[in-house]
């Protein structure tokens, strides 16, 4: 039961909001690159199997004592001999696999954080924020290295990882935000009509507070690319022999004198992905004004 | 040469290696374990086949200079418990062994004039070397000798000696107390009052438990060096010591510089001074200050960078075969290694030959899965060992994994060969069927679970004969016997092998053994590593050791 | 005003003693025993446990916590010095002072003497990476936010973005390609050893060269969107109106209102290269607290990580603090209020 009046004036700010996204989806430049170059990778992610001319763990044993490109290789092989293609290929499988669902984890835990803590105040606020206040100070790579030499590298412990660090932030921007809205009317209107908080929280809040915290989750997801890609590059990301293009990189660093293509060209493919979130979220920014 | 006393095999061998049914090699290598002085035995092998003994043929080396060598530097404050192959690098240059194995796999008396094992070998008598002084100006004798030997055969000194030397020396103590997981906690003490015996000032005689083949090898464990009893274990800058040069700084992770002593009993010194520096470990780092002119020479070099550094015209390349190697080894306690159709048709399922050269390029030579290398002097050839990926399935099918089998690989995460080495194997094991998954964990941590992991592979280092290896890594209730194995029969033979002095009797043995861990032991083992490095071209006298032992007293270098 | 820094101050307190436990509870769980690690791989079990009760390894977790902070604060000696464990350590300062961290496994020393010459080096990579950053950064982020929606402003504005999506170990990569691999300018690796043929200038370069594009990047982003609000704000469009020139109001209003946003991200920027310069370090093999602290994880030098975790842990929450407190002083509305 919601008044009319309310009504309306959601009704009107989503249709202008619509329009605003339309705008910008289709005429800004930089979006429409951002979203190419993603939607590249996730059709190369998910056509991996049939996109790659060999399978990324098979060793040419060949090829291994030359990995420069060659005809068999376009793009060569790595130290091991095995086609760099191919990796990179299997690469965006794992990269579009570990880094959107570590962010989803991230904003799922952080997110119920802030909307809780910003809906009950009193103690669960402050509860929440210093926890989050204790968390954020720990610098975050830090964090990652002892966990991840505790416990061992495993996608698991990666998602892990990601969450302690992102959660605390997107738990204060959704504090935040919720804050902002939990006075307008219609939100006031459901909880005179008697609506629970869950219900509030989720059907009403949630759908509103979008802008900020999808421009904040591309940032974020281009920060995941980078952070999966450094701990692979450390020696701490997933367990080999899964294509890994952090750790693909770290590979060929001793030998860029010789083969710098071992290391080139995974290191132009994680780059390609951290550039399109961050347009992404540039032109997402626009919603806001 | 007649002031020795002979060991009573010295004249059946002499009369083998003129039949020329031992190799000179070999003929040498038993010799000296068996006794006689390097020098003697290449003088009696000079006798037979005319060759002048190689120790004199060395060119006039120049005087003076500083030398500067990349390596890691560690705290060297307790050789006792040094634990990698770069701590001696430092302190055997001041303090020193007892015996001594040189770069061609041969043993030689160090501190020692000479020993001589009774014919059943259990009755070791070392002779001290005569006039080799401390640098405080006493002279070093066998009191100093069973001073160091004892301390570093007791618990609380924490030496891996004793775990080298515990089958011959020690006896298991049961303290009557247990641990927090019930298991009884043992002690250890000399097996007997007179284990370690001192017949006067110059001469130290061990009364064994058991007979033993190795004791000389033993004695150059690279934290058995003789330290000055009145430091009390420690050693530091400006220690006491009977080496050629003393130690003036040290900082650990940074660098550390040696100076020569004014007079030393042995060869040299001939530099004036050694700085090592540490350049962080970082291979790059070791190739750009090698390139650079930076350092003379570097501890070692992987063998993929090797390339880069060979196009240098100021560098010399420095390799050496050896018997270091890594073992993947099957706790035969664990599914499914417990059964030995398993663990073979592991070995079936692998080419060593292709692994080898994925992982090293040029710079190894394939293994048989057996743990004895060819520059083994009992090494015996078996039939060539050939990947049989068909017979490898019919037996994983055969013990009841016909629908495939998945296991988990544990490898240390440095040097990056043992990645590629392992993802070799794990190409070849899919072949067969077996799901080889691969877990890299930092190189301290996989000393913490070497022992336990069900699937691992274990570095091991070079060693001079093959029954060392074999003695600790594979025999029941072994020191560090690492994968569990425990087979009568083995052990049997081994402890046969052991008692035979005779290279061509033991290696009739050796051939059995080697088919019984080809058949039923516990590791997969496809390489035996060269160890390489560079040097400057200025530098003289250098060789590459198997076990990267630094001889500073040796180098010179050109102006 | 008082009572902000006061309440802040407190707060800064508690979250560090909870902060240093927590840390302390993580790094138990990292694996390996201690005692096992001092004597290495092939140690008995006998040589383990006997090294294990002299260190007391085997108490509580709880005493251990505290009798770590007693020892940090000088209340207690450490215990892995002297003769009873006999591994020869020795600490010039004595068993008791204040800040002793014990000892490192890894190079068994003193982590005081450890951390001071690391940190050292860390510092002047900072002073470096901080030093051009923010003049780089201002001029760059005035300059596009005053002419926004220009091309000047529309070239910055690309420029800083690709930039900052690459992540440190690509541009070291790139930079290292380039200056190292190719046109042997610059050396790759910066390890500051003793007589190197390249001066220690020339091995700062790649480093800090990797710092300042990162950071400058991400700053000079925000002083553009702080100073295009801020000529937005209703003050300046006053001031013009009295008829002051543009530079004029550029400089002396806009500038100084619309630096209080950066300077807070300058402060988080120190406490990102303080304690963030893993990877470059790691790369570059330069001995700064970054690739001490790998080092030390990968190792499982439990005390070390502990010492390290805990300085890192008091530069994030002092940068915080500073940032907050710069805050209240700059901005008249805080202080007002």
């Amino acid at each position: 039961m919601m008044t009319p009046l309310a009504g309306t004036a959601k009704h009107d700010r989503h249709r202008k909001r619509a329009r605003r996204l339309g705008r910008i989806l289709f005429r800004s430049g930089s979006v429409s690159v951002a979203l190419n170059i993603l939607l590249f990778w996730a059709v190369v992610a998910v056509a991996a199997p049939l996109l790659s001319p060999y399978d990324p763990t098979t060793i040419d044993f060949t090829a291994s004592l030359d990995p420069s490109p060659s005809a068999a290789h376009w793009l060569g092989t790595d130290a091991t001999g095995r086609d760099l293609l191919s990796r990179i290929i299997w690469g965006a499988r794992t990269t579009f696999l570990v880094v959107p669902l570590s962010v989803l984890s991230a904003f799922a835990v952080g997110g119920v954080a802030g909307m809780v803590s910003a809906w009950f105040g009193g103690w669960t606020d402050t509860i929440i924020g210093r926890a989050g206040d204790v968390m954020l100070a720990f610098p975050a790579l830090i964090v990652y290295i002892i966990l991840i030499t505790s416990f061992g590298p495993s996608m698991w412990n990666i998602v892990l990882a990601v969450t302690l660090a992102y959660a605390p932030g997107v738990a204060r921007l959704m504090r935040a935000q919720v804050l902002s809205i939990k006075s307008l009317e219609y939100v006031l209107a459901a909880r005179a009509a008697g609506e629970g908080p869950l219900y509030i929280m989720f059907v009403e809040i949630l759908p509103n507070v979008g802008t900020p915290l999808i421009v904040d989750l591309c940032l974020r997801t281009g920060y995941a690319v980078i952070l999966v890609g450094t701990l692979g590059f450390l020696g701490l990301g997933l367990p080999p022999p899964t294509p890994d293009w952090g750790g693909m990189v770290v590979e060929g660093v001793n030998l860029l004198t010789l083969y710098p293509h071992i290391s080139l060209f995974p290191a132009a493919a994680v780059t390609s992905v951290v550039i399109a979130c961050n347009l992404l979220a540039d032109g997402l920014r626009g919603l806001r004004r | 040469m007649s002031k020795e006393k002979v060991h009573g095999y010295i004249p059946d061998l002499t009369g083998q290696y003129r039949d020329g049914r031992v190799s000179r090699r070999e003929f040498i290598r038993t010799a000296t374990l068996l006794g006689l002085s390097a020098a003697s035995a290449y003088g009696l092998a000079g006798t037979i086949d005319g060759i002048a003994s190689p120790a004199h043929a060395q060119e006039a080396k120049p005087k003076g200079g500083v030398l500067r060598l990349e390596t890691t530097v560690y705290d060297v404050k307790s050789p006792a418990v040094a634990n990698t192959t770069a701590h001696p690098w430092i302190y055997s240059q001041v303090v020193e062994y007892l015996t001594v194995i040189g770069s061609d796999n041969v043993t030689r008396p160090h501190l020692l004039e000479s020993w001589e094992p009774s014919d059943d070998l259990s009755v070791w008598t070392l002779r001290v070397r005569d006039g080799v002084t401390w640098h405080s100006g006493r002279a070093f004798t066998a009191d100093d000798v069973i001073w160091n030997l004892t301390r570093l055969l007791s618990d609380e000194v924490g030496s891996s000696m004793l775990g080298l030397m515990k089958g011959y020396m020690l006896n298991d103590v049961d303290s009557g107390k247990t641990d927090e997981n019930g298991k009884k906690i043992i002690t250890h003490e000399l097996w007997a009052p007179n284990a370690i015996e001192k017949v006067d000032d110059m001469t130290v005689r061990l009364n064994l438990k058991a007979p033993q083949l190795a004791v000389p090898e033993h004695l150059n464990h690279y934290q058995a060096v003789m330290l000055d009893p009145a430091e009390g274990g420690t050693f530091d800058v400006g220690s006491n010591g009977t080496g050629a040069f003393t130690l003036t700084e040290i900082e650990p992770g940074r660098g550390a510089v040696i100076e020569a002593v004014e007079s030393y009993w042995g060869e040299g010194p001939y530099l004036d001074k050694v700085e090592f520096v540490d350049l962080g470990g970082g291979d790059q780092a070791i190739i750009n200050a090698l390139i650079s002119g930076q350092v003379h020479g570097a501890f070692q070099v992987q063998p993929e960078l090797a390339r880069i550094l060979e196009a240098q015209d100021h560098l010399t390349l420095y390799d050496v075969t050896t018997a270091d190697t890594a073992v993947s080894r099957m706790r035969v306690t664990e599914k499914p290694f417990d059964d030995p159709r398993v663990r073979k048709a592991f070995r079936l399922a692998i080419d060593p030959a292709k692994a080898c050269a994925v992982a090293f390029g040029p710079f190894a030579t394939p293994a048989e899965h057996h743990h004895v290398a060819p520059i083994h002097p009992e090494y015996a050839k078996l039939p060539e060992w050939k990947q049989d990926v068909e017979g490898a399935k019919a037996l994983l099918a055969e013990a009841g994994y016909g629908d495939g089998l998945e296991v988990e690989l544990t490898i240390q995460q440095n040097p990056p060969h043992h990645l590629r080495s392992a993802t070799a194997m794990q190409e070849m094991l899919k072949d067969a069927g077996v799901t080889c998954n691969i877990n890299v964990v930092p190189n301290a941590q996989y000393w913490d679970m070497w022992t336990t992991v069900p699937f691992g592979t274990t570095v091991w280092a070079h060693r001079p004969l093959g029954v060392i290896n074999l003695g600790l890594a594979y025999r029941s209730g072994g020191a560090w016997n690492e994968s569990g194995y425990s087979n009568p029969e083995f052990d049997r033979l081994l402890t046969e092998a052991e008692a035979m002095p005779d290279p061509e009797v033991r290696r009739g043995k050796m051939a059995e053994i080697e088919a019984l861990m080809q058949e039923d032991g516990p590791i997969v083992q496809t390489y035996w590593r060269k160890l390489l490095t560079f040097y400057d071209k200025k530098v003289v006298g250098f060789e590459m050791h198997p076990t990267y032992a630094l001889f500073a007293n040796k180098l010179a270098i050109r102006a | 005003m008082k009572r902000i820094l006061i309440n802040r101050i407190v707060q800064f307190l508690v979250i560090l003693l909870i902060a240093s436990f927590l840390l302390f509870a993580v790094t138990e769980f990292s694996p390996g025993n201690v005692a096992a690690k001092i004597l290495g791989p092939y140690a008995l079990d006998s040589q383990v446990r006997m090294l294990t009760g002299r260190l007391h390894l085997d108490d509580p977790l709880l005493t251990r916590y505290l009798r770590w902070l007693a020892t940090l604060t000088g209340l207690l000696p450490n215990q892995l010095g002297g003769d009873a464990t006999g591994l020869g350590l020795t600490d010039p300062r004595g068993a008791q002072y204040f800040g002793n961290f014990g000892f490192s496994l890894m190079q068994g020393r003193p982590i005081v003497d450890v951390l001071a010459d690391r940190f050292a080096h860390t510092v002047t990579l900072a002073v470096w990476a901080i030093g051009l950053t923010i003049p780089i950064s201002l001029a760059l982020g005035v300059l596009a936010g005053t002419t926004a929606g220009s091309w000047i402003d529309r070239t910055i504005t690309v420029i800083t973005v690709t930039l900052t999506s690459l992540p440190e170990f690509v541009v070291s990569v790139a930079l290292i390609f380039v200056f190292s691999a190719s046109l042997g300018w610059l050396p790759g690796t910066s390890p500051l050893a003793q007589g190197d043929r390249w001066s220690e200038a020339s091995q700062l370069v790649l480093p800090v060269a990797v710092l300042v594009i990162a950071s400058s990047a991400y700053v000079t982003r925000i002083v553009r969107s702080s100073v295009v609000d801020t000529l937005a704000r209703p003050f300046v469009r006053t001031a013009r109106l009295k008829g002051l020139s543009p530079l004029r109001v550029t400089f002396f209003h806009v500038l100084r209102n619309a630096l209080i946003a950066p300077i807070t991200v300058i402060l988080l920027q120190i406490n990102w290269i303080l304690t963030g310069v893993v990877v470059v370090e790691a790369i570059f093999a330069y001995p700064g607290i970054g690739r001490l602290m790998l080092e030390a994880a990968l190792f499982g030098d439990l005390y070390l990580i502990q010492a390290l975790t805990l300085i890192s842990l008091t530069v994030a929450i002092a940068t915080q603090f500073l940032g907050d407190l710069a805050y209240v002083l700059l901005d008249p509305r805080i202080r007002v209020a």
